[in-house]
């Protein structure tokens, strides 16, 4: 009994569901459910499908390499069985799974780390550019109380035309 | 040889048959139109064809028939005895006779009625020629109808003999009725005979095959015997008889030890003795049946002596046929039961053997046996001293073939016998886990886990896992570590949070902007399915000044300037406010006052007379007139609706036949007007 990996979105296909279609070739296509074989049989690349894993990590948004994922790697010669190494391999098994969820979290905190300072900026804007929708101008003048938030990064750079005429004379 | 060709007889037709077949044949196969104004000729050989014809026909099948039934002196003299039995040899060769007569009869009616024939002058002499002839033959046939009924049962019966075949290997079992002869050919072979308690069950011979040192033996079952002379028996037991006389097999007679068929062992061997003539040159067994109820021990001393002269007579008769051996007294009496199996065996084989001695001995004696004995040869090394060397057999072989012979007891105990101790095949699962090579042999009923946590254990498995295992807590700890010292950049900038009072506006920029949004999309969506209507025509009131008031306000200005300045611009303001003002106001707004007065008295001016009077210079008969006209006049004035409502002129026929009012049947009603 074997977990397989669904073709179209790469999630586990448990015993008993999905479907396997075998080509002519001889390549067999692994599907957990009817909507993956239903989008592979529109011919949909899962590279272009927003919700599978091979979108996902081919655009970023997942961890691709890791030491973690060495760990588990399919090999087609049979051991034979030692119970000790067996014993080894389950009880590693479960730390390599731990380690590999918090390398998993740590990159998506990376990948959302400046998400705070970009909406902060973008707030700015809005109601810098918007606030007509909501107090009419003249009343921001009346009331110094309300001010706008300062931008902080942007500071814009005045050149001076009086040292461009020097540089070009 | 002749086996075959019983089964192959063609089948005899009855006189009537016959003639109808012929005849009905002449009728399709010939042309059966005439007339008579065709040329005599051709009348003549018309007729011609069809004696000539039918004659033929007569004489093919009737040739047949008689090249198909055997004659009875070209058989195995063992089948001409058994048809002389069967059906009376006279008889037989009587109604093959009559049919060839009937044969040669028709061919000269034929011929004669040809010859007349060339003759005949009108188609109704031809005619009538030819009715004649047909006629004739006929009669012929029909006269030898109770020939062809005989031969037709014969035929019939032949073919239900069974397939002896007189030359090879063969048992044959005699003996008085109910001594238990087809018991023991049942038991033998796959033969089903019939056995019941009453004598002369067997009316016929039966045959059956058994097998022996690789080649296959018949057994014959007879009926049974009486013992009376030859020319008292009836038919079925001339069948035995017969059988004994032409066939070379090997005799078994059945002897009853309990009498239990209804006659005692003295007339047993008293039939012995009168048909021994008919056991010469054979090889005779006596086999005493139902041992079961009547073993041999216990038998009455007289009937033992007269078993013992019997086979004495057995072992002579044997004596003879293989030169050189003593008479084989043991063999010649066995004692077998065939209700309960014992020595039925025993007896066959002996049978079989005794007979097999006697064929050989046959052949080496014949000619035949030269060819066989050229193609032998015997290759055996020149004796080059005189020292004997005895062939050399291993100690291992020996030694094996004693293990062999000890085997039987100790045998090993097999996977099946395991099976069949705990259960048998569906209660019994084998433990495959038993032959396992492992290190260690405890591990052989473990249970092995194949997925844990949504992986494959199988894929994690390596000898050296937690040595990867340490490198990978290892780096783990490093990254933690690394993680700890670079946290020191503050990504906290909390200061630069929104204001309380910032964040709502933001809230409330948002909600209008969506409002808006989705307002332009409404408005977008209707615009080509919904005419828009002026905004003069505010029926909601929605456009009033305690909105706008209200819009105001929210914005964070004063409205009452505006909402004033907007009544007083509004016509219903000025007219009901008129009076109002000019008293209250006094001084302040005097300009206003005399605008308003001046306005007053230009249209109480031109309403001094009254409007519908008609006057002279305006066109009109009479005031009646006049009215009528600014009625009508009022009706160019109306204002031109601009609701954008369908009006009269409005109307588009966008489907010009509806299908329901066009198609379809009603369930009352006429459909004459579509």
């Amino acid at each position: 009994m074997r977990l397989e990996k669904c073709w179209f979105c790469s999630s586990t296909i448990y015993p008993g569901h999905g479907i396997q279609f075998v080509r002519n070739d001889a390549k067999i296509f692994r599907f957990c459910r009817s909507k993956c074989h239903k989008n592979f049989k529109m011919k949909r690349n899962p590279r272009k499908v927003k919700w599978t894993k091979a979108y996902r990590k081919l655009h970023g948004k997942e961890l691709t390499q890791d030491a973690t994922f060495e760990f588990e790697r399919r090999r087609n010669r049979p051991e034979r069985y030692n119970r000790e190494v067996v014993e080894q391999t389950l009880k590693a098994m479960k730390k390599i799974d731990e380690v590999r969820v918090q390398r998993e979290a740590k990159f998506w905190e990376s990948r959302m780390k400046g998400k705070k300072a970009k909406e902060r900026t973008e707030a700015a804007k809005e109601l810098e550019q918007n606030i007509h929708l909501v107090k009419a101008p003249g009343v921001m003048k009346s009331e110094p109380g309300f001010s706008l938030p300062k931008l902080a990064e942007k500071t814009k750079v005045k050149v001076s035309t009086s040292s461009k005429v020097e540089m070009q004379e | 040889m002749v086996l075959y060709n019983f089964k192959q007889i063609t089948v005899v037709p009855s006189g009537k048959e016959f003639v109808d077949i012929i005849l009905s044949r002449t009728q399709r196969q010939t042309p059966t139109v005439v007339h008579k104004g065709y040329a005599i000729n051709r009348i003549r050989q018309f007729y011609m064809r069809k004696v000539k014809y039918t004659q033929t026909n007569f004489h093919e099948k009737i040739s047949t028939i008689l090249e198909d039934f055997p004659r009875l002196d070209d058989i195995h003299p063992f089948y001409g005895e058994l048809l002389n039995h069967l059906y009376d040899k006279d008889h037989y060769k009587l109604a093959l006779g009559q049919l060839n007569t009937a044969r040669n009869l028709i061919e000269k009616i034929a011929k004669d009625y040809v010859r007349l024939l060339k003759y005949g002058d009108s188609l109704y002499r031809c005619k009538n020629l030819k009715k004649a002839a047909l006629g004739r033959m006929c009669t012929v046939m029909k006269r030898v109808s109770p020939s062809l009924a005989y031969l037709e049962q014969v035929r019939q019966h032949m073919s239900r003999l069974p397939s002896i075949d007189p030359n090879t290997r063969t048992i044959l079992i005699c003996g008085y009725p109910n001594v238990g002869k087809s018991s023991f050919i049942n038991k033998i072979t796959r033969a089903d005979v019939d056995v019941q308690p009453y004598a002369f069950t067997t009316k016929s011979l039966f045959v059956g095959h058994t097998d022996y040192k690789y080649m296959r033996w018949q057994v014959i079952d007879t009926p049974g015997i009486l013992d009376h002379p030859l020319e008292e028996c009836n038919t079925i037991e001339m069948l035995s008889i017969t059988a004994l006389a032409y066939l070379r097999a090997a005799v078994l007679f059945v002897v009853d030890l309990s009498g239990n068929c209804g006659y005692t062992i003295a007339q047993q061997a008293a039939l012995f003795h009168s048909i021994r003539a008919l056991f010469a040159n054979k090889p005779v067994i006596i086999a005493c049946n139902k041992t079961d109820l009547q073993p041999f021990e216990t038998l009455p001393e007289s009937d033992k002596k007269l078993i013992e002269e019997m086979r004495k007579e057995a072992a002579r008769a044997g004596a003879g046929l293989v030169d050189g051996a003593p008479p084989d007294e043991e063999n010649c009496m066995l004692t077998m039961s065939t209700m309960t199996e014992e020595g039925l065996i025993n007896v066959k084989n002996a049978a079989c053997e005794k007979l097999l001695q006697m064929r050989v001995e046959m052949k080496m004696k014949s000619k035949k046996i030269n060819d066989c004995l050229n193609r032998i040869h015997v290759a055996v090394p020149k004796a080059r001293d005189q020292k004997e060397r005895p062939p050399v057999i291993p100690q291992a072989v020996l030694d094996a073939r004693a293990a062999q012979n000890n085997a039987a007891e100790n045998k090993r105990k097999l996977e099946k016998d395991l099976e069949n101790e705990n259960g048998g095949a569906g209660v019994y699962s084998a433990n495959l886990h038993k032959h396992y090579l492992l290190l260690d042999p405890d591990w052989k009923d473990d249970i092995v886990p194949e997925i844990m946590d949504g992986h494959n254990i199988a894929d994690f498995v390596d000898a050296d896992i937690l040595q990867r295992l340490d490198e990978l807590e290892r780096e783990e700890d490093e990254r933690a570590a690394a993680a700890e010292n670079g946290m020191d950049e503050d990504e906290d900038m909390s200061d630069q949070d929104l204001t309380p009072e910032e964040a709502e506006a933001l809230a409330a920029i948002r909600r209008k902007k969506k409002l808006m949004l989705a307002e332009h999309r409404a408005k977008k969506k209707t615009a080509d399915n919904k005419p828009v209507v002026p905004r003069r025509h505010d029926v909601e009131r929605q456009f009033n000044t305690s909105r706008m008031g209200r819009h105001l306000s929210s914005l964070g200005l004063d409205p009452t300037a505006a909402v004033n300045r907007a009544r007083s611009r509004s016509a219903a303001g000025t007219r009901s406010r008129k009076r109002e003002r000019s008293e209250a106001a006094g001084g302040d707004d005097m300009e206003v006052d005399e605008q308003a007065n001046k306005r007053m008295r230009s249209r109480t001016r031109s309403l001094s007379r009254p409007h519908k009077e008609a006057l002279p210079g305006e066109g009109f008969k009479d005031s009646a007139q006049k009215v009528k006209a600014m009625k009508i006049g009022k009706n160019a004035v109306k204002e031109r609706n601009k609701d954008a409502r369908k009006g009269e002129a409005d109307r588009v026929h966008y489907n010009k036949k509806p299908k329901h009012l066009f198609s379809g049947k009603r369930g009352t009603g006429k459909t004459d007007r579509r």
